[in-house]
């Protein structure tokens, strides 16, 4: 349809397919996540059928809080695994029980209870553990996996040591992080900031510089890109994460718990492959990590509607492997399937 | 020609720097011990160290073989879990032991080529393909079994515990069978073609392709060889346990791969050997039973590990700068 036949201005035309054409552009960019989509929506389907009670604004808002640090967690992962050498930071979870038990020991044990303080410790705590982890990737060139083995080690040791048998409150604004505002969910309003923050960084030149990184770190190097900044800074983005989702864990438990935290570290890595973030770096985003960690807690919630019993955990843990095979099967299957097309169609030409 | 001798020496030292630094420290280690604890030397200590030793040792034989076509494998823990627990469960529902073993053994080995078929034809990482695969196993297994407090046979139990003798001498059997799985391993590794194949697969798959090393087989081999091993030593703990235990494989999640790195072999394939693990697990159980030996706040002892672990990667196992690889 050409501009003279529908009598429309061609600058108009123009600045429509244009638009059109960004949002196509957008749409193929964030392909990577489809499976994770088309899954939340099927599971969401089955919570309807099953267990309508989530979709009151009492379950929205439980669903919501309990959901938040898994998502929180997946989401720290996300740079991490962006910047490539196959890092994939599994101290996250251990971070998380650290910076639980820390400010229930340290700071409201001792009677620090106001939110500046709480809040502003939890996060410059993780994001140093964050900047740690970037220096010993970045610097001294560890194995991302190495690191992170190295790291969850320390984390977690020292988060026994600090709080050994889990006890504490939190004060009433805390837990109520994992209650409403208004009418809606607290940990709704946190982790849609959260995804805002995350849009916003992903736009700069430090993101992309990142992206490079994961891509061909050599070439990014070639091409003059500050390397270590960019590896530490994608930790340091991994560590605020981490924190803010330390402190969605210790609103919805509203005790210090060292135990806790680690739980997270192979769902989050799981969430993350749901997600269809490869690890390979380079590809995915934080949409991908956000449906990966939903698509695992929604289906926990619908394996809860079947009553198991005292096999609820095992039937889970079951499901969590076989959905995260089959993802990955039809993930990889299809990206096959299309680079072999791709060369077909390259031969025909 | 003395510049060509000072290159060469120089080739050498870095290549044996890590080798240098693993028994540097593991003398160290073993000297603060003797000097540090009375009774370290002691023969009930040394057992009880190569016992715990042998049960890391022979469940990171498989995470060093993936590891050297780099790949790494994190369900090892869980297939050490499902095999704990399926023995007894044979057991107890009257098979013979030897047949029960074998059957586990080789289901072991399917899940483990499970592994490598699926992340090697997708093309998937196999940390990703192996966390998936643990789960469904052991939710699956532990679903299955429902009540899993059975204990472990006589027979069993000899096999592992300390004061356990290997035809009259006065080592625990398990610690014999790891020599021998070790010896076999690293003669496998050095002197056989499937071994010079391992290595180049790992090595530089270009390669490894023009000197016709089936780099596919080579990878699902290994994968089954860790679920193998990985059996091997779920059914031995069973006997240092004394009973099934949904949670016996979980520690091993880590230390095998603290194992490996600590020995000096990357997970990035082609560099290292078992020789080197074998050294790195004896590292972890002396360094376990000095911190328990010192006095040390057994939940510490976790972060001392790690601190170690990154002290020691730190010196040997650095990564070249990008502007050096090619």
């Amino acid at each position: 349809m050409s501009a003279a036949t529908t009598g429309l201005p061609s600058a108009h035309i123009a600045r429509r397919s244009a638009a059109a054409g960004r949002l196509k552009a957008a749409a193929a960019g964030q392909s990577y996540a489809a499976p994770a989509a088309v899954l939340l929506v099927v599971l969401l389907i089955l919570i309807a059928l099953r267990g309508p009670s989530m979709f009151t604004e009492r379950g929205l808002t439980i669903a919501a809080s309990v959901a938040a640090p898994l998502v929180l967690a997946t989401m720290a992962l996300t740079p991490v695994a962006i910047a490539g050498r196959g890092g994939i930071d599994l101290s996250i979870g251990p971070l998380m029980g650290f910076v639980n038990v820390t400010i229930v020991v340290w700071l409201i044990g001792n009677g620090v209870r106001n939110p500046v303080p709480v809040i502003a410790f939890a996060l410059a705590l993780a994001l140093a553990v964050g900047f740690i982890n970037g220096v010993l990737v970045a610097v001294v060139r560890l194995q991302p996996i190495i690191a992170a083995l190295g790291g969850y080690l320390v984390l977690s040791g020292l988060a026994t040591y600090v709080l050994p048998s889990a006890s504490g409150s939190v004060p009433s604004w805390l837990s109520g992080m994992a209650g409403k505002t208004g009418s809606v969910p607290t940990a709704a309003l946190i982790l849609l900031g959260a995804f805002i923050v995350w849009t916003w960084v992903s736009r700069t030149a430090l993101f992309r510089n990142i992206r490079m990184l994961g891509g061909d770190e050599r070439a990014a190097y070639a091409s003059t890109v500050a390397i270590r900044p960019a590896h530490i800074a994608a930790y340091c983005i991994a560590g605020l994460f981490a924190g803010l989702a330390a402190l969605m864990l210790t609103a919805v438990i509203a005790s210090g718990n060292a135990s806790q935290g680690p739980t997270y570290t192979l769902t989050s890595v799981a969430a993350l492959a749901l997600g269809g973030v490869s690890l390979a770096g380079g590809r995915g985003g934080m949409l991908g990590a956000v449906l990966g960690a939903l698509d695992i807690y929604c289906l926990n919630y619908v394996l809860d509607t079947f009553n198991f019993g005292v096999n609820a955990a095992n039937v889970t843990q079951m499901f969590y492997g076989l959905v995260l095979v089959v993802a990955l099967a039809i993930s990889g299957a299809t990206r096959l399937l299309l680079a072999r097309r791709h060369l077909r169609a390259g031969e025909a030409r | 020609m003395s510049a060509v001798d000072s290159v060469s020496l120089m080739r050498a030292t870095r290549r044996h720097r890590s080798v240098m630094l693993l028994a540097g420290s593991f003398i160290t280690v073993i000297v603060i011990g003797i000097v540090g604890i009375e009774g370290f030397a002691s023969s009930t200590d040394i057992k009880s160290i190569l016992l715990i030793s042998s049960f890391l040792g022979i469940a990171a034989i498989g995470e060093t073989l993936v590891a050297l076509v780099g790949g790494i494998d994190v369900s090892i823990p869980f297939i050490i879990t499902s095999a704990n627990i399926t023995v007894v469960k044979l057991l107890s529902a009257h098979w013979s032991a030897p047949l029960a073993v074998v059957v586990v053994i080789l289901a072991a080995a399917a899940v483990g080529a499970l592994n490598g078929v699926i992340s090697w034809g997708l093309r998937v990482h196999p940390l990703l393909i192996t966390l998936g695969i643990g789960f469904a196993l052991l939710g699956g297994m532990l679903m299955f079994y429902g009540n899993v407090s059975v204990l472990a046979p006589a027979w069993l139990t000899k096999l592992s515990s300390a004061g356990g003798t290997t035809f009259g001498i006065g080592i625990p059997p398990t610690v014999v069978i790891w020599l021998v799985l070790s010896l076999i391993v690293i003669v496998i590794l050095r002197q056989t073609t499937f071994g010079r194949y391992i290595y180049a697969s790992g090595d530089n798959p270009l390669a490894a392709d023009r000197m016709y090393a089936r780099r596919r087989a080579v990878w699902i081999s290994l994968f089954a060889a860790s679920g193998v091993t990985s059996a091997v030593a779920g059914i031995l703990l069973l006997g240092f346990t004394g009973g099934a235990d949904t949670t016996v494989g979980e520690p091993y999640l880590l230390t095998t791969i603290a194992a490996v790195v600590v020995g000096g072999t990357t997970l990035l394939g082609g560099r290292g050997g078992y020789a080197r693990t074998f050294v790195g697990a004896l590292l972890l159980g002396v360094l376990s039973t000095l911190l328990v030996g010192f006095g040390i706040d057994p939940n510490l002892q976790e972060t001392v590990i790690g601190l170690i672990l990154l002290v020691m990667v730190s010196l040997y196992a650095r990564e070249s700068h990008p502007r050096n690889n090619v």
